[in-house]
């Protein structure tokens, strides 16, 4: 949009503010393809990969026009910048406004958002089609001051305060809590959902990376709150299986 | 409305008054305290069983408090001497009005709207010294993963009470002061629509912060600023302060937005059609305007929350039938909109001052309008957002994607009319004007992160996180407060009658900047890693980033520590301002230093816009021109053309 400006208008600002903004550009998807999603660490199931790639896209989508505003603005500061200390002896350009300026700059904003509001969309759907998987894992979460409790309703009620879940079959939990709210946070996994007392909540995921994962509560709920944490153990089907009877259940 | 009201003689100004010349804040307090004893007393011997006890007895205490302190301030002996029939004398409304009183005026009841506007920013500027004091303990706690600083009941009280002391000063801080002492010249009237609605409002507000601040005796708000039923219904008697001070402070707030409304839906200058009028009173409108739907849901969650805690209502009570997301949609309801009840006035602000030092007409007015008036509708259909993953109503997860989605359509608008003004402007940087440079920085990474959180799954990873703390710390005080800062830079001349030193004012701004950004820019690392908000204590993992947002903290609270001192110096022996140190063209520039109390010897006729910067001088409709000169514009600045050619 703008190198098409440049050329009608033969302006110089035009042309030296589309380099910086080129540049400022580039730096930006630089950073955005490198940094957010590396922040948020390995993900530990396809839920966290899709959340990790929204962030790097997004961030690639806003680029340019975090760019723009900037450029214009440091532009303005480097060319535009009255010098005299005092009152500017002249006034600026009278401009009022410019129609097509304006039209192209909601158009291509709402066209921005009409993306942004598909890409959820879409991927609320492929999270929900995961979540309506058969034979699914239940495993009921209780949330309560301040430890979480994970029952297996299908393995003889097994009962356990850190989580254990088989790879790559997926898992449906449903949360509630005794007291206050709590939520249900699996922090590599990319899911988390509210432990509401007197309702059942649902959340579902399948976990497809060995390890030990961070279970946190994401909403306050009192003096410990900062330690209700516990860890999930993904593991082998054979070792969860070995887990569930070892603690008297059955698989 | 004539010339005639100011020619009135000192001695008859001095007699009136009657019962109000023995009323001020000491008396306030005095009679509040008084009340509140008895109602302790009373309600201490008679409701000693129950459950709930020691909340009724606190609640009684409050209510009386207030009640005592407001009768104590005089705030009914209007209402009350107009049904008992008696007249007021124009002596009694110049001695409400302050006239002749010296600093005593700022401790009455006073109605002059500049008097309130000063009150304003003098309670502003106490709230957030207190609730940046709090910010640096959660901040000197957080600095390793284990300090033990504070204990977590501490914590979380000052966790709580940071909250709501911000979202309350952040609330006034530009309606407040500015909305009440400049929003009224500029449009050029002689005061607000209702002068003693005016006073109620501020005292309110005024009674409620021993209230709030009580908490902290009281076991605290351990329940974060929003107040999680049902967190809350547990809770101590520190609950009973949140609650009394949103009812109060929503009182005020619907007090407030009543009379900005009608002030300027009815006592702008003749001439000042709407398209000329400046795009602040717009802002402040839309915000005051906002105030008034959203505050009465904040009120009515708070009242069932009282039910609950000293009737054992239920409300939000699981086990009795209750419902925790009705507390959360009662609350969001409110929440929502409010963000943008602070944001819309700060950015209006320097919507207003920028064409000024870029000496440039505000680029698209008509586009700067529509859009306020998009957010304001906008964000009426967004709380549920805070919800996601709440659990509530998952099917309405989509919808309140999109309207929040839609929402960024008005913001980025606001954010063309302020490059369209710079554009090829004169840019003359002063520190009104560094304000908008830093909003601009800010509020982009404010608003792209706001983009993440409005994505469903992504919320779903995020929300809770300390990433959320880092975003709505870069809107409401990266885009917020700076626009509030930038607007008390640029009106403190016609406030104080003073020039803001420069230099205090530079350290500081450029203290809190690049602290701002090394705090909540750590934050947004640690958030995105998975810290949890409000958490005492936090993994190894986390370290890093929090040490760096507490230096980054501490620059910010030495920053305003420079802003501080700046303003009380230059308040107290600055250099004394001229009328219109700025070259402005708005209405409140045309009115002498110290702004006398009828404001305009003569009310002004307004024939053009404010902005009309670079435009010819030849053609007066152009420029706006008070008729006759206005008395006491002797700086030759205030207007580039000669008054009064309107015919």
């Amino acid at each position: 949009m703008l190198s098409a400006t440049s050329e009608r208008s033969r302006r110089p600002e035009f042309r030296q503010i589309f380099w910086l903004w080129l540049g400022m550009t580039v730096l930006l998807v630089l950073f955005s393809l490198w940094v957010p999603a590396r922040l948020m660490g390995p993900p530990a199931s396809q839920t966290m990969r899709d959340v990790e790639e929204t962030m790097t896209v997004f961030s690639v989508a806003a680029s340019p026009v975090a760019a723009l505003v900037w450029s214009v603005a440091a532009y303005s500061l480097l060319r535009w910048r009255d010098r005299s200390g005092g009152q500017p002896a002249e006034d600026g350009v009278p401009l009022r406004g410019n129609s097509v300026v304006t039209l192209s700059w909601v158009t291509v904003s709402s066209l921005l958002c009409v993306f942004l509001l598909i890409w959820g969309l879409a991927e609320m759907t492929t999270t929900n089609a995961s979540a309506e998987a058969t034979n699914p894992l239940v495993v009921d979460v209780t949330g309560q001051q301040w430890v979480w409790t994970f029952t297996y309703p299908d393995q003889g009620n097994v009962e356990s305060d850190q989580l254990y879940l088989p790879l790559n079959r997926p898992v449906v939990f449903r949360v509630t809590s005794e007291d206050v709210i709590h939520s249900f946070w699996v922090v590599q996994m990319g899911i988390k959902v509210d432990a509401n007392p007197g309702t059942v909540t649902k959340t579902s995921v399948r976990p497809d990376k060995l390890g030990v994962f961070d279970v946190r509560c994401a909403e306050l709920c009192g003096l410990r709150h900062a330690d209700m944490e516990t860890s999930a153990h993904v593991v082998s089907p054979a070792d969860f299986n070995g887990w569930i009877t070892q603690n008297g259940g059955h698989v | 409305m004539t010339a005639a009201v100011v020619d009135h003689p000192v001695e008859h100004s001095s007699g009136g008054g009657g019962l109000m010349r023995r009323l001020n804040a000491a008396t306030a307090v005095l009679a509040g305290g008084v009340l509140a004893l008895i109602g302790w007393f009373v309600s201490h011997v008679t409701l000693q069983d129950g459950d709930h006890g020691s909340n009724q007895v606190v609640l009684i205490t409050m209510a009386c408090w207030a009640l005592g302190f407001m009768i104590g301030i005089g705030a009914f002996n209007g209402p009350i001497n107009w049904l008992l029939g008696r007249d007021q004398e124009h002596a009694d409304e110049l001695f409400l009005a302050g006239k002749d009183q010296g600093v005593r005026r700022y401790f009455r009841f006073t109605t002059d709207h500049k008097v309130v506007g000063i009150q304003y920013l003098i309670v502003t500027m106490t709230l957030f010294a207190v609730g940046g004091t709090l910010a640096m303990m959660i901040r000197t706690n957080l600095i390793t993963p284990k300090s033990h600083f504070l204990n977590a009941q501490t914590y979380n009280a000052v966790v709580g009470l940071h909250g709501l002391i911000m979202i309350i000063a952040t609330i006034i801080m530009v309606t407040g002061p500015f909305g009440n002492f400049i929003m009224p010249i500029m449009i050029g009237a002689r005061d607000m629509a209702f002068p003693r609605l005016n006073a109620l409002s501020l005292w309110l507000i005024v009674s409620a912060i021993p209230v709030l601040l009580s908490a902290a005796f009281l076991g605290g708000i351990p329940t974060g600023w929003v107040g999680y039923a049902p967190l809350a219904d547990q809770a101590p008697p520190g609950m009973e302060a949140y609650a009394v001070t949103i009812i109060i402070f929503a009182m005020s707030s619907a007090v407030a937005g009543a009379n900005i409304t009608t002030t300027v839906l009815t006592m702008r200058a003749r001439g000042m059609s709407w398209n000329r009028t400046p795009i602040f009173v717009y802002g402040t409108v839309a915000s005051v305007g906002l105030a008034i739907p959203a505050f009465p849901m904040f009120m009515a969650s708070q009242v069932l929350l009282e039910v609950d805690r000293t009737q054992g209502g239920n409300f939000y009570v699981a086990s009795g039938g209750g419902s925790p997301w009705l507390y959360a949609n009662l609350f969001w309801l409110m929440g929502h909109p409010e963000v943008y009840v602070i944001l819309i006035p700060a950015l209006a602000a320097l919507m207003e001052l920028t064409p000024v030092f870029a000496r440039k007409p505000l680029f698209s007015f008509n586009a700067a309008i529509v859009a306020i008036a998009g957010i304001v509708g906008l964000s009426v259909m967004v709380w549920a957002h805070h919800m996601y993953a709440s659990g509530w109503a998952p099917d309405l997860n989509g919808p309140f994607m999109l309207t929040t989605e839609m929402i960024s359509v008005p913001t980025g608008l606001l954010f063309l009319v302020i490059l369209g003004t710079i554009w090829r402007g004169r840019l003359w940087t002063t520190l009104p004007m560094m304000a908008t440079y830093a909003m601009l920085w800010n509020f982009i990474i404010g608003g792209v992160t706001g983009i993440y959180l409005s994505d469903v799954p992504a919320d779903y990873a995020l929300h809770g996180s300390m990433f959320v703390t880092a975003h709505f710390h870069y809107t409401l005080m990266g885009a917020g407060l700076t626009g509030a800062i930038g607007a008390l830079c640029y009106w403190f001349p016609k406030m104080t009658g003073r020039m803001l030193s420069r230099g205090p004012a530079l350290i500081s701004f450029w203290l809190v900047q690049i602290g701002f950004n090394i705090t909540f820019l750590g934050m947004f690392a640690v958030g995105l890693a998975g810290q949890p908000r409000r958490v005492v204590t936090y993994a190894h993992l986390f370290a890093t980033g929090n040490f760096v947002s507490t230096i980054g903290a501490y620059l910010i609270g030495i920053g305003m520590l420079f802003l501080l001192y700046g303003v009380i110096s230059s308040w107290r022996h600055g250099e004394l301002a001229p009328t219109n140190p700025w070259g402005a063209k708005s209405l409140e520039w045309t009115v002498p230093n110290p702004v006398p109390l009828e404001n305009f010897e003569v009310l002004p006729v307004v024939t053009a816009d404010v902005y009309g910067f670079g435009e010819p001088v030849s053609v007066p409709e152009e420029l706006p021109a008070t008729e006759p000169a206005t008395v006491g514009a002797g700086d030759s600045t205030v207007l580039a053309a000669p008054a009064g050619t309107e015919s």
